[in-house]
């Protein structure tokens, strides 16, 4: 297994060649998610093309009575920060090739910061949902508003999957150790969770700041 | 070295997606219209690739997963699924 070790991997959602072995195994489990990942994406694009033709019909009450730009703008900053957090704690596992050590702290410590990010952007995005269906715009008053709360919810269902991941993930840290289980585990959420970050700035752009124009 | 230099890397794109999202919400709140528009697609498919180089680490050389060309691949399915919808759909709606 030598021969592939030799060469390096690009950077980033790897392990890295002090792992050994355990680098190679990442590769193709990570490879495989990535391949889910991109059918997830082309489910998240559909909800996108329904959502783009139901725009013309988007009236009484439309994006300008219903949207809050702030509350948006909140939800970006706190999904991109979570974004960089999961990628701190990547980091701190490339660093960390023993399964107990001292940066096992670390690694928890990024990851539960992430998990605190995401909370702070759900708890945005439900509170707008619920103010949404207060201003007279419950998913049942349009077609432009069922595709809205379908892609919108569809992605806020994601990021509550991914803040689950991560605490088992974490949970599973603290029994077991950084063991190669829980090290590929963590790339893949890596991937899952930066993935919704892309996700979301189509959301932004297309749906709340483009709806706001 | 190499953990500064990867630290640095994810800095850079925090940084540049940081920017690439005030500048459309800044645009939008502020001028509107159809310079805020063509902005926005433009912030939009750039912050799209600093994610996928800075945070997912794709890149054109020393790729030895097959990661890219299924993105873009994805991307072309994308294209074709959504622009179909929306151009057949669209083009229905301007006959009614």
């Amino acid at each position: 297994m030598s021969f592939s070790i030799r060469k390096s991997l690009y950077p980033g959602l790897n392990l890295g060649e002090g792992h050994g072995d355990d680098h190679l195994e990442a590769e193709t489990s990570v490879f495989g998610f990535w391949v889910f990942m991109m059918s997830d994406l082309v489910t998240f694009g559909m909800f996108f093309a329904v959502f783009a033709t139901t725009v013309p019909l988007a009236c009484c009450p439309g994006p300008k009575e219903l949207f809050n730009l702030g509350s948006v703008a909140l939800q970006t900053a706190f999904l991109l920060a979570s974004s960089l957090t999961s990628g701190m704690a990547i980091l701190t596992l490339k660093q960390q090739h023993a399964s107990r050590s001292a940066s096992t702290k670390k690694l928890i410590f990024w990851l539960l910061l992430t998990v605190l990010l995401g909370c702070g952007f759900l708890y945005r995005e439900i509170s707008d949902f619920i103010a949404m269906a207060a201003a007279g715009g419950p998913p049942t008053r349009s077609g432009y508003l069922s595709a809205l709360w379908s892609l919108v919810g569809l992605h806020g269902l994601h990021v509550t999957g991914g803040l689950v991941w991560c605490l088992v993930i974490v949970a599973g840290i603290l029994v077991r150790g950084v063991d190669l289980r829980w090290k590929l585990t963590l790339l893949r959420w890596a991937v899952f969770w930066h993935f919704l970050d892309v996700v979301w700035i189509a959301i932004f752009s297309f749906v709340f700041l483009g709806g706001l124009l | 070295m190499e953990r500064n230099k990867e630290f640095r890397h994810y800095l850079v794109g925090f940084v540049l997606a940081t920017v690439l999202t005030v500048i459309p919400f800044t645009l939008v709140a502020t001028v509107g219209g159809k310079v805020a528009l063509f902005a926005l697609i433009l912030c939009a498919i750039l912050q799209l690739i600093v994610h996928l180089r800075y945070f997912l680490h794709l890149s054109f050389k020393g790729q030895q997963r097959e990661d890219l060309q299924l993105v873009l691949f994805t991307g072309l399915i994308l294209f074709l699924m959504i622009g179909g919808s929306v151009w057949i759909l669209g083009d229905l709606y301007n006959r009614m």
